[in-house]
């Protein structure tokens, strides 16, 4: 069965049309003027501010889609997910800041894309480590060994080691003009955007491209019933240490951009908390790649919206003001809390059900 | 396309028209489809050649030789395809039975067709010709094709269709020119088919169609409504009805359209409605369900969405109302048809399966105008077809933009038809039958000079469209002489989405009144929704409130009909009409003769002062097995509506 509405006289005579990316015009169209979009009227319409806004939401989706590609396609519940982040931003930075470089490289502006991607592949593989108990265990106990890598990673090394490396205390900053793509410095937050939104593309196709093949089916039959699964010939803990590669691959690649984004790095932002976040996003957002991306962008924007009204709220309460951090977490909590008694399959379901109100027009059902 | 088409001549026969479009076509067209693990697997016209020569040549190794019959039974399948023309091939003459066929029909059919071979689906068809071989004794063979079950059957006689395959390609490799070589002997005026009408009185008789019946049909046919072979069509209802022949093979071989087949019989509307046919032919319960499905969906709906649809419905009705009339479409009135389009109609055939449909027909039996009203306001070609199995199916259609839904249309090319000065209809045309099959009584009764008599009575209009209109059925008359048309009232009485079968009686009585089955999934929704409980159909029949349900559906068929048409009193039959008990044919029509005799009770009680029919009555399954059922059935009134 193909994944999308398909219309009448649209049939299918192979498998590989049924995992088709386009399976229709009108899809064709609608993702064309997505891209449109997002490409060239978001650079255009949005202030400065909303850019920052945009990039925020890059980076939660970028984080979200690997927690996504564990939580909702392999069963693998995460509460580590910001330990594999945290692994690529320093990774880039450091490849940045110490590697010796030859000089064509620099003068290329390779460097950064380069550690964009060992970023990526070392974050992948500190992943797998701590993917391995999963070969063990699962469900709760898998909670408990992700939520390990977290203080490991974080907590003990990156802040007692990594972070004091050059001797500068805590943080590390990234000095304009060291991070270069080609010819372009960055430095405004729009070629920041084209930057998170190239990326979060690249990544939306890569981890679309394995979930429709055959990886991406094993992933879900070991969601689905890992005994089932491993009866059926797969190799599971090949496949749930893949997802674990994969999923660290993209947070390195999300804590790749975090260092472009923000210019300087700090263990404090890759607290225990973001990772309860990025679960946080995904279950409002819903099961799939949409999920992660509507997640991420209600819960950013939700955010900022509160951000703004807390302003002049802070007026006559200037409390709301310093205590806005706790504010925040508590309308996460909230937020967490209503969507699991009201919206329980989260926004990408609600996004199907208007979807399938037009295709089932003028009927219900 | 390099090789010109063929063209259709009285020397040409099916298996050579196959041979060549199979050439022509070759790996480059696909020939059929079939649905299967969720995709529509292909066949290409080479697929189509191969499977066919080699079955054929394993049936000819078998024995198999010119002029025997095949009998062959099963769902559409492309295996059902090849079989019928690997026969043809053959030069033998298949011989299609329908799938719910009760086993003593089965047995009639087979010994009467002196059937030599049997071609069976599945375990279950094997089954039947196992239990009827020993009454059979001119059977010899029988092939299956589907496996699941099969792997104790060990009898010599049995043998599966890759089995014979593979004795045709050994006999390929010795003689590898005689497949061609025996489809050239075949001439235009030999047997092609041998075709059991499903009488609606006495025993079944055997037609015998030639090739150039079969072939001049098709042309004639789509000499009216062109086909094209980039065209798909979906083959679902059984081949041992003569409408799905000359969709398949008659009009299907000669212009190349793709043929598909759905997964199952089950499948079927949702198989429609991905593949969305170009054509299509389907007997008027086809057409009533999908109605009944669409207003029961719409009941459901949600407000807005019933708005749009009732918008879309009267713009629609109106539209459909002026082409029906022939009267321009004013230009305003083509803008709002147009919003009608995109806000409602353009969905819904979409569901229907019917966005990408030029013409459909229908056949077989009369079908209301309600219902055809309701297909032209949706924009969709729905003409009506008249024909006999003994002319091939087809000779009089309606034209585009000429539809009276009252009549069946002008004749085909070709064809000519005239009524006798008793009313009868005579056709005449290539495609008349030569006779039937050990029947030289009934031959010389039907074809007299090559006149086919239909034995259906009807006259031609101001137009020169037939009207077939039969006064034994058609119209009626109560006691006081006033006439009342049953077909007419009971397909009213259909366009209720509550009710899927209606009976309507009261020749010579003093009133009218009618028998009613309910629609046993619609009802039972409403039953649900309303929290009457109910466990059966019977129960459910029986229940007061749906009595009062049913009652408010025929005052409202009974409002805009004359006084002595009105529907007196009704009772809900406790099970739905059904071609097992011979309350119907196989091909859904009423046997009214058949039934007044087996409901004797209740059509008297209906015309008494009573309010209570017991019953007592044995109805048949499919298996053949009866069972005894003791009944009360109520009687109730129902008034004008107003």
């Amino acid at each position: 069965m193909s994944r999308v509405w398909l219309p009448c006289g649209d049939y299918h005579q192979r498998y590989t049309e049924d995992q088709g990316w386009w399976q229709t015009n009108v899809i064709k169209g609608k993702m064309i003027f997505l891209l449109l979009i997002v490409f060239v009227v978001f650079p255009l319409i949005l202030d400065e501010y909303w850019i920052g806004v945009a990039n925020m939401v890059g980076y939660t989706a970028l984080g979200a889609l690997g927690v996504q590609l564990l939580i909702g396609y392999a069963g693998l519940i995460t509460l580590g997910h910001a330990a594999f982040i945290a692994v690529g931003a320093y990774t880039s930075t450091l490849l940045i800041l110490k590697f010796p470089w030859p000089e064509f490289i620099l003068n290329l502006g390779l460097a950064y894309p380069i550690s964009i991607l060992v970023a990526a592949i070392v974050a992948g593989l500190w992943s797998v480590l701590f993917g391995l108990p999963s070969a063990r265990v699962k469900g709760f106990y898998l909670i408990l060994t992700t939520m390990a890598a977290q203080f490991i990673t974080v907590d003990f090394i990156l802040t007692q080691y990594v972070s004091k490396i050059g001797g500068r205390g805590q943080a590390f900053s990234l000095p304009p003009g060291t991070i270069k793509i080609g010819p372009w410095a960055m430095e405004t937050d729009l070629q920041v955007y084209f930057v998170m939104i190239t990326l979060l593309t690249l990544t939306i196709i890569m981890m679309a491209n394995l979930l429709r093949s055959r990886v991406g089916r094993a992933w879900i039959a070991i969601r689905d019933n890992d005994i089932a699964a491993e009866t059926l010939g797969i190799n599971i803990i090949w496949y749930k240490l893949l997802n674990f590669f994969v999923a660290g691959f993209i947070g390195g690649i999300a804590g790749a951009f975090w260092v472009c984004n923000c210019a300087a790095l700090s263990p404090e932002h890759f607290p225990w908390f973001l990772s309860l976040w990025l679960v946080g996003v995904i279950l409002i957002g819903g099961a799939g790649i949409d999920g992660a991306i509507f997640g991420s962008i209600f819960m950013v924007v939700i955010m900022e919206l509160l951000q703004m009204a807390s302003i002049p709220l802070g007026e006559h309460y200037p409390r709301i003001l310093f205590d806005f951090a706790f504010i925040k977490e508590m309308a996460f909590g909230l937020a967490i809390c209503a969507f699991l008694i009201y919206e329980p399959r989260g926004l990408s379901y609600r996004w199907w059900q208007i979807k399938n109100y037009f295709n089932l027009w003028p009927f219900s059902y | 396309m390099g090789v010109e088409n063929l063209e259709i001549t009285e020397d040409l026969t099916i298996p050579q028209l196959f041979l060549h479009q199979c050439k022509r076509y070759g790996r480059r067209k696909v020939a059929m489809r079939e649905k299967e693990f969720g995709i529509w697997l292909p066949y290409t016209w080479q697929d189509y050649l191969d499977n066919v020569k080699y079955l054929c040549l394993g049936m000819v190794s078998l024995g198999l030789k010119k002029g025997d019959k095949v009998a062959m039974i099963g769902d559409n399948r492309p295996e059902g395809v090849w079989a019928e023309m690997a026969a043809m091939c053959a030069g033998a003459i298949p011989v299609w039975l329908f799938q719910d066929c009760m086993m003593e029909e089965v047995k009639y059919i087979i010994d009467h067709s002196d059937s030599k071979f049997f071609v069976g689906e599945t375990q279950e068809e094997v089954d039947k010709a196992l239990a009827i071989m020993p009454d059979c004794p001119k059977l010899e063979h029988v092939i299956w094709d589907d496996p699941k079950g099969m792997r104790r059957y060990q009898q010599e006689f049995l043998h599966s269709i890759i089995k014979v395959q593979e004795l045709g390609r050994e006999l390929d490799k010795k003689e590898p020119d005689f497949f061609e070589k025996i489809i050239n002997e075949g001439k235009g005026d030999d047997i092609c088919l041998l075709f059991y009408t499903s009488g609606t009185t006495a025993l079944p008789k055997g037609a015998l169609l030639t090739h150039w019946n079969m072939l001049s049909m098709g042309r004639n046919l789509m000499a009216v409504d062109p086909c094209y072979d980039t065209d798909d069509f979906v083959s679902y209802l059984p081949f041992a009805w003569i409408g799905e022949q000359m969709m398949s093979i008659s009009c299907g071989l000669q212009i190349g359209y793709t043929l598909n087949f759905p997964e199952e019989p089950e499948t079927a509307q949702h198989n429609i409605r991905e593949v969305g046919p170009h054509v299509m032919f389907a007997a008027p319960r086809l057409y009533e369900g999908l109605t009944r499905q669409v207003q029961v969906k719409y009941l459901d709906s949600t407000w807005i969405k019933r708005k749009a649809y009732e918008v879309a419905t009267k713009i629609g009705y109106y539209v459909a109302e002026l082409k029906f009339k022939k009267k321009p479409v004013p230009w305003h009135w083509k803008a709002l048809k147009y919003f009608a389009h995109i806000i409602m109609q353009k969905k819904l055939k979409d569901h229907l399966g019917m966005s990408r449909l030029r013409h459909c027909y229908t056949g077989g039996a009369a079908m209301g105008p309600d219902h055809f009203r309701f297909f032209h306001a949706l924009g969709v070609n729905l003409k009506q077809i008249y024909g006999q199995t003994e002319i091939a199916g087809i000779s009089v259609v309606h034209r585009d933009g000429d539809i009276k839904f009252d009549t069946v249309g002008t004749p085909l090319p070709e064809t000519e038809v005239k009524i006798t000065e008793d009313g009868e209809i005579l056709s005449k045309s290539p495609s008349v039958f030569i006779g039937y099959y050990k029947n030289d009584e009934a031959t010389a009764k039907t074809l007299k000079d090559r006149w086919l008599f239909s034995g259906d009575t009807g006259f031609i209009d101001e137009d020169g469209h037939l009207v077939v209109f039969d006064r034994s059925k058609d119209v009626m008359i109560l006691n006081d002489e006033r006439p009342f048309a049953p077909q007419y009232l009971e397909s009213r009485l259909k366009f209720s989405p509550y009710v899927q079968d209606a009976w309507v009686i009261g020749d010579k009585r003093p009133y009218v009144t009618a028998v009613m089955c309910i629609d046993y999934s619609v009802v039972g929704k409403w039953a649900d929704e309303n929290r009457i409980n109910y466990t059966s159909y019977p129960e459910l029949s029986q229940s007061p409130k749906i009595y009062d349900l049913i009652q408010a559906q025929i005052e409202q068929a009974n409002n805009d009909l004359p006084e002595p048409a009105r529907i007196r009193k009704f009772v809900n039959l406790f099970k739905a009409f059904d071609a097992d008990d011979d309350e119907l044919t196989r091909t859904s029509k009423l046997r009214r003769g058949f039934m007044g005799d087996r409901y004797k009770d209740i059509v008297e009680a209906l015309y008494k002062d009573e309010d209570n029919v017991p019953l007592d009555m044995t109805i048949t399954y499919e298996d053949g097995r009866t069972q005894r059922i003791k009944t009360d059935i109520r009687i109730q009134e129902a008034g004008s509506g107003k």
